[in-house]
């Protein structure tokens, strides 16, 4: 989904972003270009009653470490 | 033995030779900062070398093994540490111009141990600025050379640590890995390198960093050399609430057992849907070495990776997070690569922050899956062989990718995904292209098990084609 650099100014002024000139917009879309198609294919995916992940269960130290 | 010929030892082989006192840590770290001057106009792999200091600790660990106080096979050993972990009182640069001053206050806890054990710490190393990339072709510092191909690049962002330890300089490195950087460069540098189970190991004064997913590993000459450095690593950190009081095992107990018994998972997707033909070749014919080495191997399906690329998505935020102050004070400074990667963290949504933490939890529960039925997974350690120090782009499948900056990506493709999962990870040297680069096997296990991922690599090892191998530019080659 692409994402227009007068978006991503507004974003910046609106959320108190750190400033980024027009040409150094063009260098930072392909960094954003690749996230939003990452998090667009999760549209697919109801994450709702997923658990974050961070941290492991017990059983996955192993046994010897319960 | 003359020096060259220490040099070439490995850990294993030198700490029974230092604790009998036929190899001396004076003359050891001599030799090896003789070969770090020799080499540093050639592969500049260090930002600092310590030359009167480490001389100094050589002297204080060669009388406490006079005295009988031998603490163990890193004793009198000289190591290199990677830039971005502090020292005491040594300039730590994080391969930047903003922290080109900064002197930290205090050791970073693997320092502490490294030097309680009585390693001897040569010089702190280059990398990639910030870590933040795979090239270690440091704006501020000077591109590290590959010692197998000097116009190639060493991988990154460990590349000093990788470069040393392949070109018989040290006889390991502290790097550290958020997304494969001590794998790539030991890959890419036909040495061992690993990542440990996030937990494993403090990254207490790991600078500049969001500490989620990253990693502070060993990069060695062998993987018996890897288990030792892990053992004086590994352990409950107090002060560091990333690191839990598990158990720390002997990590060499199991390191000859072989692969009889052992379980070994072949992916039939994601790892080698994008693979350079000469990396898959080398990668094949490893796993038929396993394959006669005992092991077992089963085909295994890893479905939920082709959400992988989302896992990146709150490694982004994170960073925006970590450079904020330094953003805010010295964004002049900062080379253009790293500041347009991580300026676009700042875009990412709180949901998709959300979504890429839920999906690291599903890729989780699915390498948990597969972990009921194999030992542990290999893949290979990097699509490519190491790219040009000179390119912007490598081919892979008919299409350019970046190899550094703002889409790049694709050379951390196989790596990343463990730092997500926190999964230990090994690379292993398994043979070399055509142009004599080296190739990386990588082994993936449960988490807290590196003794099984240590006796599975280990076995492989002693079979693999890089066995014995070294670049021309070792003393002595």
């Amino acid at each position: 989904m692409p994402v227009s650099k007068e978006t991503l100014k507004a974003m910046i002024r609106d959320y108190q972003g750190l400033p980024i000139s027009d040409e150094e917009l063009d260098k930072v879309l392909p960094e954003i270009e690749n996230y939003l198609a990452a998090a667009a294919q999760l549209d697919e995916l109801d994450l709702s009653d997923v658990m974050s992940a961070r941290l492991y269960r017990t059983q996955e130290l192993g046994e010897a470490n319960v | 033995m003359s020096n060259s010929e220490l040099l070439k030892l490995t850990i294993s082989e030198l700490a029974p030779r230092i604790k009998s006192g036929e190899v001396s840590p004076v003359e050891l770290t001599e030799a090896a900062l003789a070969e770090a001057d020799r080499l540093q106009p050639t592969l500049n792999s260090f930002i600092t070398i310590l030359h009167e200091q480490a001389l100094a600790k050589a002297r204080e660990q060669e009388a406490a093994i006079a005295k009988g106080e031998y603490r163990g096979p890193l004793h009198g050993i000289p190591i290199g540490i990677k830039d971005n972990i502090a020292t005491k009182g040594i300039r730590t640069t994080v391969g930047s111009k903003v922290l080109k001053d900064h002197i930290p206050a205090e050791d970073a806890e693997v320092v502490t141990r490294c030097i309680e054990a009585g390693a001897i710490i040569i010089g702190k190393e280059n990398l990639e600025e910030f870590a933040a990339g795979v090239t270690s072709n440091n704006l501020h510092y000077g591109a590290v050379h590959n010692p197998w191909g000097l116009e190639h690049i060493p991988g990154g962002s460990s590349g000093g640590g990788g470069a040393n330890v392949a070109a018989g300089v040290t006889f390991a490195s502290l790097g550290t890995d958020l997304g494969g950087s001590v794998r790539l460069p030991g890959a890419f540098c036909g040495v061992v390198g690993l990542k440990q189970t996030f937990g494993r190991v403090s990254q207490r004064g790991l600078m500049v960093t969001s500490f989620n997913g990253d990693h502070i590993g060993p990069i060695t000459r062998s993987v018996s050399d890897s288990a030792l450095v892990l053992q004086v690593l590994a352990g409950y950190d107090s002060l560091d609430p990333s690191t839990v009081p598990v158990p720390v095992p002997d990590y060499s107990n199991n390191l000859s057992r072989g692969l009889q018994g052992i379980t070994i998972g072949i992916p039939s997707n994601y790892y080698f849907d994008l693979i350079d033909p000469e990396v898959e070749v080398a990668i094949r014919k490893a796993i038929t070495a396993l394959q006669e080495l005992g092991a077992e191997t089963r085909e295994i399906s890893l479905p939920s990776m082709r959400y992988a690329a989302a896992m990146r998505i709150a490694g982004s935020a994170d960073a925006i997070v970590a450079h904020e102050p330094y953003l805010k004070s010295n964004r002049d400074d900062y080379g253009p690569s790293v500041l347009y990667r991580t300026l676009a963290g700042q875009f990412v949504l709180g949901k998709d922050y959300s979504k890429s933490m839920k999906v690291q939890r599903i890729i989780k529960e699915e390498y948990a899956r597969v972990f009921q039925d194999v030992d542990c997974i290999v893949t290979p350690t990097t699509p490519v062989t190491a790219p040009r120090i000179d390119a912007d782009t490598f081919t892979l499948g008919g299409k350019n990718y970046q190899v550094r900056g703002p889409g790049s990506g694709m050379v951390t493709r196989n790596t990343a995904p463990t730092n997500s999962t926190g999964l230990p990870a090994i690379t292993v040297p398994c043979g070399f292209d055509q142009r004599g680069l080296p190739i990386g096997l990588q082994l993936i296990g449960r988490p807290y098990q590196e003794e099984l991922l240590f006796q599975a690599a280990q076995a492989y090892e002693q079979v693999s084609p890089s066995l014995g191998i070294r670049p021309s530019v070792v003393a002595g080659c």
